[in-house]
């Protein structure tokens, strides 16, 4: 089958390319014009921009702590279903079904799930592999599980670390790791209710610092492309940009990704006690050039928080709205539900405009990546509002209106005139997040790329142009149209495939056996056991 | 041998299959009763969207309670595995499935290893509780039942007096003040929504001060990952209906044993291994089950494998306390659930792609 998208506006940074032309494509992939062949299909791409499928790095689409999230909160997808216009978490699908679709008219191709408990593998895949039409993949979590605080402790080798390493990402199926509050779960189950970076886990002695290094080393030494993704101590807490400034000190020239960075974003000044320090993190940001971060911009309304960080989300049950939440202490880590309204107050304007400092502040679009942590700060559906705060310094003005200026007047903001720009846009939700990922195959228009294209028609209105793609290419399939699916499909969840260690196997055998008195059968799974064909596509770890 | 039937006669599967969509089709209110795994509840589920029908879990009471404790109050809750390892005081509360009678067995008899502590500590609450054979454990009892039994234990705990006597309980107030992490046990099947709300509050109040936690031991293993299942597909747990391509969820509105006494269902579709559970209740019934035998007065009875002994399945394992695959026992040539269900959905007038 081949394609042709015809007379769009052309946005390919990494490809240098820019303007009108046509794209070609040969049945998944993109390819250079052929000479002398008539398409099978043209797409008029006429008044439209041509980008590769966007790439969201950093999303709770699935897995455990979000199914208790819809678990906790039926009446949201209750008041949802009939009126999605007009209810609270707005737009938001909460199915799995309602992710697929509603990333998919947004342009989105491949999303990340961003905390996958080990333990807890074969439930997320589950849930990936029920959202239609976009690839996906997972990071897994380590940094509170027992395993490697004992070898942390007992001084392990290097070798042996990155042997539970390789094995944990290959048998969960992940695409990198993640550490969230590094020891702070291990913790908090020895009753400990605030940990910092060089707090130590009790009976462990390992640092938050330490598990971090430890975690960093073994991912940089086994070639995982994704640098470690870490969720910093401290999240929420005015005071909270020390933490985040020594832990992107601690990088020291290794790769470190830092996520959400806007929740550690809050300085303690001011009569409430509560400020801005984006500017200052941003600063931070672009003179450390190891480090790469994403935002977890606030926007206004309804939604829930999720997260593994489960001594942070303990602490915010008492301001949950509606008054109800859960809090886990799983195998290995745990996890909270806290749902949450961002109202339009003093602290809710700080925090959306810390946010958008970052974004118009740290100057490399490729280290700076587009995520609203959906939904802790908003649900994905936010984007296109978002893309227009950064795009339009006028619908910031008018955003700004209504919101307190006293939190303004403590913010950079209203005197930031950046404006990004498509090729921006390109970059920070395509280009940058391939690369980050090492997904070499998308995010980008050249040929031999995996045929993932998203068409916007461009308008006045960013928002809308954003909301609703005029066209979307999932591997050469046309799913989308005039911002409607008009085909389904199931995609792959992407993964990483390291050798494991016979010797590391066999020990993690004994330990299962020994300390949950079970095989370690019952944590792996078969391919099979997700029931489609071909759940997962391989991606190579570097060499 | 014979794996289908209509009216009781044997027929090939596809026939059956045939009838049943037949039956589906013609219905204006189908209610779907489910005991299986979690692929089959998933194809149960897109069948049920095609036919709109609503569904919930056989016998499903309990499985609703305890969904309900989630969806109306939250609450705090342990995995089994960090149980084994950490619970210094392993509190029993209320009667438990048998299906649990193991793992209880094992924490109780076996030690902590982290945290600290060297020893784990049995209590009962409610006369219902049962101690392992062999495990000394101090009951806490009062008058009222169960649930007033956890009230007075909860008003006790927070230093109020109660006008009832509640046995044991200086035992229990002196073990608690030594325990490092004190996890509950809680189970639909026992304790009622107000029980469960009560023992919430009770670990919640525990939380101020020092670490605690409830350990979910379902009713039913395939009645929480049917749940699971149907949350991540629609939205919402059990007790869920289409009335159009959208889901609904009421608790009563489509509790599916409501629906068949009080007349609101013309056709009930029952997935359930154990074909034991399964009988026809003045209504046509379709039968997926196990066994050698069409289910009396059925319509139309197809046999579907056991999970986990006939075919591979994902189940809901309350022992690891999450989704877990399991390898067939002794596998055998008999039709899975979900594939039944996707072959009756795919001879459907209406079919199309299921959405699972």
């Amino acid at each position: 089958m081949l394609t042709r998208i015809a007379g769009g506006d052309i946005i390919d940074p990494v490809n240098g390319r820019s303007g009108k032309g046509d794209l070609w494509i040969e049945d998944e992939t993109i390819v250079a014009a052929p000479a002398g062949r008539a398409p099978d299909l043209t797409l008029d791409a006429g008044g439209c921009v041509v980008m590769a499928g966007a790439i969201d790095i950093h999303s709770h689409i699935g897995g455990g702590n979000v199914n208790t999230a819809r678990l906790l909160l039926p009446e949201f997808h209750k008041a949802h279903a009939p009126r999605p216009a007009a209810t609270p978490l707005a737009r938001l699908g909460w199915t799995t079904h309602e992710t697929g679709r509603l990333y998919a008219q947004m342009g989105f191709t491949t999303v990340v799930e961003p905390a996958m408990s080990p333990a807890a593998a074969l439930h997320t895949h589950l849930e990936l592999a029920d959202i239609p039409i976009i690839d996906k993949a997972t990071l897994a979590i380590l940094g509170n599980d027992d395993f490697l605080l004992s070898m942390i402790r007992d001084k392990a080798s290097a070798g042996m670390v990155e042997d539970y390493v390789a094995w944990t990402v290959a048998s969960s199926r992940a695409l990198g790791v993640k550490v969230i509050n590094a020891g702070a779960a291990a913790s908090f189950k020895e009753n400990v209710r605030s940990f910092s970076f060089d707090d130590e886990v009790p009976f462990y002695g390992a640092s938050s610092r330490r598990i971090v290094k430890t975690l960093q080393a073994a991912v940089s030494a086994l070639g995982i492309p994704h640098p470690l993704h870490v969720h910093c101590n401290n999240l929420g807490i005015p005071g909270a940009p020390g933490t985040a400034a020594e832990t992107m000190a601690a990088a020291e020239g290794l790769p470190l990704h830092l996520a959400h960075l806007q929740f550690y974003s809050y300085g303690a000044e001011g009569k409430r006690g509560f400020s801005s320090a984006g500017a200052r993190m941003a600063e931070l940001v672009n003179s450390t050039p190891e480090i790469t971060i994403d935002v977890g911009q606030v926007m206004f309304g309804q939604t829930v928080t999720i997260s593994s960080d489960v001594m942070r989300q303990f602490s915010a049950r008492g301001s949950a709205r509606p008054k109800k939440s859960v809090i886990f202490d799983g195998v290995a880590d745990g996890g909270g539900v806290v749902p949450f309204d961002y109202r339009a107050d003093f602290f809710g304007s700080l925090q959306w405009a810390i946010g958008l400092e970052l974004f118009l502040l740290i100057d490399d679009p490729w280290r700076v990546f587009f995520t609203t942590d959906h939904p802790n700060g908003a649900p994905f559906t936010t984007y296109p509002e978002i893309f227009a705060l950064l795009m339009s310094r006028q619908v910031r003005e008018k955003a700004m209106e209504g919101l307190s200026k006293r939190a303004l007047s403590l913010s950079t903001l209203p005197g930031l005139t950046r404006e990004y720009t498509l090729a921006d846009i390109a970059i920070m939700t395509r280009a940058a997040p391939a690369k980050l990922l090492g997904l070499k195959d998308r995010g980008h228009l050249g040929a031999g790329a995996l045929a993932d294209v998203a068409v916007y028609r461009k308008g006045d209105d960013i928002a809308a142009m954003f909301r609703r793609a005029a066209f979307v290419l999932k591997n050469g399939e046309l799913v989308v149209e005039d911002g409607n699916v008009t085909h389904w499909r199931w995609g792959k969840a992407l993964r990483l495939n390291p050798e494991p260690d016979k010797a590391m196997v066999k020990r993690l055998e004994a330990y299962h056996q020994q300390r949950y008195g079970l095989s370690l059968d019952g944590f792996v799974f078969p391919d099979a056991a997700i029931e489609r064909e071909q759940p997962f596509g391989e991606v190579p770890c570097n060499s | 041998m014979a794996v289908a039937w209509i009216d009781g006669r044997s027929v090939p599967v596809a026939d059956a299959a045939d009838k049943a969509a037949e039956l589906l089709s013609a219905s204006f209110h189908p209610v779907f009763s489910l005991d299986t795994d979690v692929h089959g509840t998933r194809a149960a589920i897109a069948l049920a969207r095609l036919v709109g029908a609503a569904y919930d879990q056989l016998d499903g009471a309990a499985t609703a309670r305890e969904a309900a404790q989630v969806t109306d109050k939250g609450g705090m809750f342990i995995a089994p595995g960090e149980v084994r390892r950490r619970a210094d005081m392993l509190v029993i509360v209320g009667a438990l499935p048998a299906a649990h009678r193991d793992l209880i067995a094992e924490l109780a008899t076996t030690t902590p290893d982290l945290g600290g502590a060297s020893e784990r500590h049995v209590f009962l609450v409610g006369n219902e509780a049962k101690a392992p054979e062999g495990v000394k454990a101090a009951r806490l009892s009062g008058e009222g039942g169960l649930e007033a039994t956890l009230a007075a234990l909860r008003a006790r705990c927070n230093g109020r007096q109660t006008g009832k006597v509640l046995r044991n309980f200086d035992a229990f107030a002196a073990a608690l003040a030594g325990a490092r992490f004190p996890v509950f046990t809680f189970c639909g099947q026992s304790v009622g929504t107000l029980g469960l709300a009560m023992l919430q509050g009770l670990i919640a109040d525990l939380n101020r001060k020092q670490r605690a936690s409830a350990l979910h031991l379902p009713a039913s293993d395939n009645g929480w990952g049917s749940t699971l299942a149907s949350t991540w597909t629609t939205g919402f747990p059990l007790c869920t209906g289409f009335g159009d391509d959208t889901a609904d969820f009421d608790p009563w509105r489509f509790d599916v044993a409501r629906m068949i006494t009080e007349g609101e269902a013309d056709l009930h579709l029952v997935v359930a291994a154990d074909a034991k559970s399964v009988a026809s209740v003045n209504l046509p019934l379709i039968a997926l089950t196990g066994g050698a035998r069409p289910v009396a007065g059925a319509a139309v009875s197809i046999a579907i494998g056991r999970p986990g002994i006939d075919h591979d399945a994902v189940v809901y394992s309350a022992r690891v306390g999450t989704i877990a695959s399991v390898k067939a026992q002794a596998p055998a040539e008999i039709p899975s659930a979900a594939a039944v269900l996707r072959m009756i959905a795919g001879r459907l007038p209406q079919s199309e792609v299921l959405p699972c």
